[in-house]
């Protein structure tokens, strides 16, 4: 257990900044993830980290102590790999008493080390596999002895890089939910990196988003979803992706479309009448409506609808612009449907106006302080 | 004639396809020709070495008086114990290239530091120029400080050989090697030796079998170095094969081919025996396909 500071991380790879200039600082036992799509540099961050990189500036901190220039054997820390990284040659069983025999994590005897190797084999339900080589388990098995070579032994921090990324989606889920429930997990600073938003929102107790080196915004997965700083994170969570629509500011309301179609100003935006600002509307927000019962509702056609398991996904055409509303089925519209769509004003988001990541118009919750979890 | 249904993997005859086998059949015995010439010489005696093609009284006497003796009345040559003297040269040219090959082609896989690319150019580059060319300044050195004929002479100038070989045979193996497994091996808390020691060796061993035969392959049939650098004290067998000609007096071609198989087992016996280590594939499973 060790508290994590990063402070103004840099490393090039060539000429690509992979670790553009971070800082973040995490909590004793905080569980932190860090999200972003592929090349984003988390990996980087991760490796950094654990000291596998020599990083051209900027500092890493654990538990108080600088280990920047610190061997990654001296730092205590276990990291999962994305490839997992299980050494061919050994067993499962000689793979999870691996870090116990370097001498480095405690001194363990042959009977403690069998115990620790239990414990965690029963937790991750492979302990029919101990005397199994890497190459005869299956991409799921591999994820879990990777996971139980960190979760064997004692260390300050858990580094966990994609974990679940090379699983099927039920398998994912189901890990997803184990992983959270670990008490081992529970009580070490975790730093974990994943592409997939869901496992962010699920897992962390904070949530980076990274982009091209940088982070973009840093926050519970409630602020991080509620308030995302740009079109960048709005775009990152969720599926489908949010709408975002061009709009005008007038009067209080913002013309999207043609015109002929608005929403109102939300409370907290910070835009003025005849800014050109960006509006972004989750298609889980959305909600359909009697076309004939609101008046005030947008009204628009259906295009298309396709059934998602549980969901609907519509495409509606709203006076030329198309807007993708996630709908709970029951409804019953189907193609060619004239619907009514609501949005709650807390869950409209204003962005500015132009191409590429746009931020956020108003207040955004940027912390980089020190926080408490628990 | 109705054409027949071909069952899966069934191929129709085809004109075109015979003939390349029939071709082939052709190569291959063509191929072959010289060791079966060299068998039927090594079997013939004296007088009906030069005399006979496949039709003479076969006898194994050749590698009886190859092995046994000290040299036929023409020559005066030990050959087995340039054979032994040839193992001791060859198999510590190998050691010497493994152990210092070894590292070397790791931290050249691993690594790239200033001129990294230079070095590893610089050690190929040995095998550019024929031997020939560096014999006499190499003949001319050895005089003077010692190494003339001695065996640690001759484990030196035959690592010119086999160590470029062990270097970038490796270097290809451990660059296939996923950093992932090494980094993982640091963070359970082994040093990097350790690491390399414990994780990559194991793994590329199948390489390190492979480059340690061909090396040994390479020196075993090294002729000009030992010719030159080497006379009865560090002889090798390849130079011991050629005495059997006679140099200006009677040609013993049956005892020639007779030696010549004979010098040709170790290798063989040595490449059946790695055999087994040959496999790749080892590191199936190691990291995500």
């Amino acid at each position: 257990m060790a508290t994590v500071s990063i402070s103004d991380l840099r490393k090039a790879f060539g000429k690509t900044k992979a670790v553009d200039g971070i800082s973040v600082d995490i909590a004793n036992g905080e569980f932190f993830v860090i999200l972003g799509p592929s090349g984003a540099g988390k990996t980087t961050t991760l490796k950094s980290v654990a000291g596998l990189i020599d990083v051209d500036g900027g500092a890493v901190t654990i538990g108080g102590t600088d280990v920047t220039r610190v061997e990654p054997y001296h730092r205590n820390v276990a990291m999962a790999f994305e490839s997992y990284a299980l050494y061919p040659q050994k067993t499962v069983s000689e793979n999870l008493a691996s870090p116990l025999k370097s001498g480095r994590t405690g001194k363990y005897n042959e009977s403690q080390r069998t115990e620790r190797i239990d414990q965690v084999t029963t937790t991750l339900g492979i302990n029919h596999l101990l005397k199994r080589f890497p190459r005869e388990l299956s991409n799921g098995q591999r994820q879990r002895v990777a996971l139980g070579r960190v979760l064997v032994r004692p260390a300050d921090i858990y580094l966990l890089d994609e974990p679940l990324s090379h699983l099927d989606a039920k398998l994912r889920a189901a890990m997803r939910a184990e992983l959270k429930q670990l008490g081992a997990m529970s009580n070490t600073t975790t730093l974990y990196v994943t592409h997939d938003y869901q496992e962010a929102l699920a897992l962390g107790d904070r949530i980076a988003v990274m982009r091209k080196g940088r982070l973009v915004q840093i926050g519970t997965p409630q602020q991080i979803w509620r308030r995302p700083a740009d079109t960048f994170v709005a775009r990152a969570l969720g599926q489908p992706e949010i709408n975002l629509l061009d709009g005008v500011v007038d009067d209080g309301r913002i013309r999207l479309g043609d015109g002929s179609f608005d929403v109102p100003v939300p409370r907290d935006a910070r835009c003025d009448r005849g800014d050109r600002v960006r509006v972004g509307l989750r298609p889980c927000d959305i909600h359909v409506v009697d076309a004939n019962a609101d008046r005030s509702a947008i009204h628009g056609r259906v295009v298309l609808a396709e059934r998602l398991g549980r969901n609907v996904e519509l495409t509606v055409d709203v006076a030329g612009a198309e807007l993708i509303v996630l709908a709970s089925g029951r409804e019953g519209v189907g193609e060619g449907a004239q619907v009514g769509l609501t949005v709650a004003d807390s869950d409209i988001h204003v962005f500015a106006a132009g191409d590429g990541d746009t931020p956020r118009l108003g207040p955004v919750e940027r912390e980089s302080a020190l926080e408490a979890t628990q | 004639m109705a054409r027949q249904e071909l069952l899966p993997g069934q191929k129709r005859f085809s004109i075109g396809a015979a003939a390349a086998d029939v071709g082939l059949v052709f190569w291959f015995i063509f191929s072959l020709f010289p060791i079966a010439w060299m068998l039927l010489l090594a079997l013939k005696n004296d007088q009906q070495q030069t005399t006979t093609y496949f039709q003479f009284s076969p006898t194994w006497s050749n590698f009886a008086t190859v092995v046994s003796d000290k040299g036929t009345q023409m020559t005066s040559v030990d050959f087995k114990a340039s054979l032994i003297t040839s193992l001791i040269n060859c198999g510590g040219a190998v050691i010497v290239s493994l152990v210092i090959g070894i590292p070397a082609a790791y931290a050249a896989g691993r690594w790239r530091y200033r001129g990294s690319e230079d070095l590893m150019f610089q050690m190929l580059s040995f095998r550019f120029a024929p031997e020939l060319m560096v014999i006499v300044p190499l003949f001319v050195i050895y005089n003077q400080i010692g190494l003339f004929d001695t065996k640690v002479g001759m484990i030196w100038v035959l690592q010119l050989v086999t160590m470029p070989l062990v270097v970038w045979i490796l270097r290809s193996y451990f660059q296939d090697l996923p950093e992932d497994l090494e980094q993982a091996a640091l963070l359970d808390g082994y040093t990097r030796k350790r690491a390399f020691l414990m994780v990559a060796l194991p793994i590329v061993r199948p390489g390190i079998a492979a480059a340690a035969l061909l090396a040994f392959i390479f020196a075993w049939n090294n002729y000009v170095f030992p010719l030159i650098l080497a006379d009865t004290n560090a002889g090798t067998v390849t130079v011991a094969i050629t005495k059997f000609l006679g140099g200006g007096g009677q040609a013993y071609y049956n005892l020639t081919a007779a030696a010549a198989i004979i010098a040709a087992l170790p290798p063989l016996i040595l490449a059946l025996t790695i055999q087994r280590y040959l496999v790749r594939g080892l590191s199936f499973g190691a990291v995500k396909a």
